[in-house]
């Protein structure tokens, strides 16, 4: 369950990435192309920015596996 | 621990110092890109991030330079604003080289600005009609000298990248950081074919896994650089289509881990198999990409930059990124590392 409501914010933020920058052009002039391509930069941050969260994310949810199997496993010696 | 702060403070000072430093200026286009030899034309210079109105017109000078030697300088400069210029060139009837047509480089100087230069910026044609300049005009009157070189705290002005010269600092460190992990990787490797030892083993993986996502992280960001740089996001560059190459071989290197069923074997044979990857990582990303053409700066020769892409200020935000990358990569390895050791004390493997 919470896997996929994760899988599904990702796709979204996706698909904002990828989005984002033409729709932003189909108004005035290409926004990516303006001020100095500095939006450019913006969006490389932005891109290692999410890259590495999503890596914490994935290794936050493996971790979360194993945590519950451990609890689990003590229940059992418990018991 | 120290290092993991250190990376912090580096990483913050990169992104305000590599976003507020601002660039120095330049010229983005003169209007017309066009003129014909023996007459007089009033040529625009539009700048980019300059000041010219902080200084007295008398002050400016601006030049169309074929060489150091033939170049015509512009009178009667009047500023427009504070990034346009305007000036009257009067074409000599003759073009410097005995050819249809030359291209002529734009340069301003400016008392505080200092000076800026486009190249290529005019096409200067032969024209046989007469000549309505004085004869006079000649190529080698005004040579361009007496410039200002300013040497202030700015990142130099390049055409079509323009602001994206920062992306030096957050592109191209992804790279030093792939290299410094998969050093790592490949070093426990090898400890790990000497003394088989687990922990040698989650160590190399872990590096190894945290080399490929920076290495993913360089191609994307690499990507989008490249289409607003180069105009295509995947231009099969001899760099993109070596380092596509490399990160894939390493990413078979955790196929080939999940592929045994006894941990140890896999291991052992993910090792050696590291040791391949790793030999072959080194021409692929430094001796190949050297050998072609490339549409990345310094391609061909020693050393990837020259000093041309990199300057003084810039080495003093991008020397940091490196460092501060490099140990953010090292600091998500540990994370996994020690994630792999709990997992395998629970396991019962360890």
């Amino acid at each position: 369950m919470k896997f996929f409501r994760m899988r599904k914010v990702f796709t979204i933020i996706l698909f904002m990435a990828i989005s984002l920058p033409s729709l932003m052009a189909q108004g005035n002039r290409d926004f990516m192309r303006e001020s100095g391509k500095i939006y450019v930069v913006v969006g490389v941050i932005g891109l290692i920015f999410l890259g590495i969260v999503s890596y914490l994310v994935y290794l936050e949810r493996k971790l979360t596996k194993l945590e519950h199997q451990l609890k689990d496993d003590k229940n059992e010696w418990t018991n | 621990m120290w290092w993991k702060s250190l990376s912090v403070v580096i990483l913050v000072y990169v992104i305000l110092a590599g976003m507020l430093v601002p660039l120095k200026p330049g010229i983005t286009h003169i209007s017309p890109q066009t003129a014909k030899s023996g007459s007089a034309v009033t040529i625009q210079f539009h700048g980019y991030n300059s000041f010219y109105t902080r200084s007295e017109a008398s002050g400016i000078r601006v030049w169309l330079e074929f060489d150091s030697l033939h170049a015509l300088a512009g009178q009667d400069i009047r500023v427009l604003s504070d990034t346009a210029i305007e000036a009257t060139f009067q074409m000599p009837p003759l073009l410097p080289q005995s050819s249809r047509s030359v291209l002529l480089n734009a340069i301003v100087d400016h008392p505080s600005d200092g000076v800026s230069l486009l190249p290529g910026a005019l096409q200067l044609t032969l024209d046989t009609a007469p000549a309505t300049s004085p004869a006079t005009a000649s190529w080698s009157l005004n040579p361009v000298i007496d410039l200002h070189i300013k040497s202030d705290f700015s990142f130099p002005y390049r055409n079509v990248i323009y602001e994206s010269i920062r992306n030096t600092y957050f592109h191209v460190p992804m790279w030093f950081v792939l290299m410094f992990l998969f050093i790592a990787s490949v070093y426990f490797s090898v400890r790990y074919l000497f003394d088989p030892k687990p922990d040698f083993d989650r160590k190399a993986a872990g590096y190894a896994e945290t080399g490929l996502l920076f290495g993913g992280l360089g191609l994307v960001t690499g990507m989008l650089w490249a289409h607003y740089a180069w105009g295509a996001a995947w231009s099969n560059d001899i760099k993109q289509l070596m380092t596509a190459v490399a990160l894939l071989i390493y990413l078979a290197y955790f196929i080939l881990r999940r592929s045994f069923d006894e941990p140890e074997k896999g291991a052992r044979l993910a090792a050696v198999y590291n040791i391949f990857a790793f030999a072959s990582l080194v021409p692929l990303l430094y001796i190949v990409p050297r050998m072609f053409a490339s549409l990345h700066p310094g391609a061909t020769g020693n050393p990837a930059f020259g000093s041309e892409d990199l300057d003084n200020t810039m080495r003093l935000v991008f020397y940091p990124s490196i460092i501060g990358f490099s140990l953010l990569g090292f600091w998500i390895a540990e994370l996994r590392i020690r994630y792999k050791r709990v997992e395998d004390r629970a396991m019962g493997l360890d």
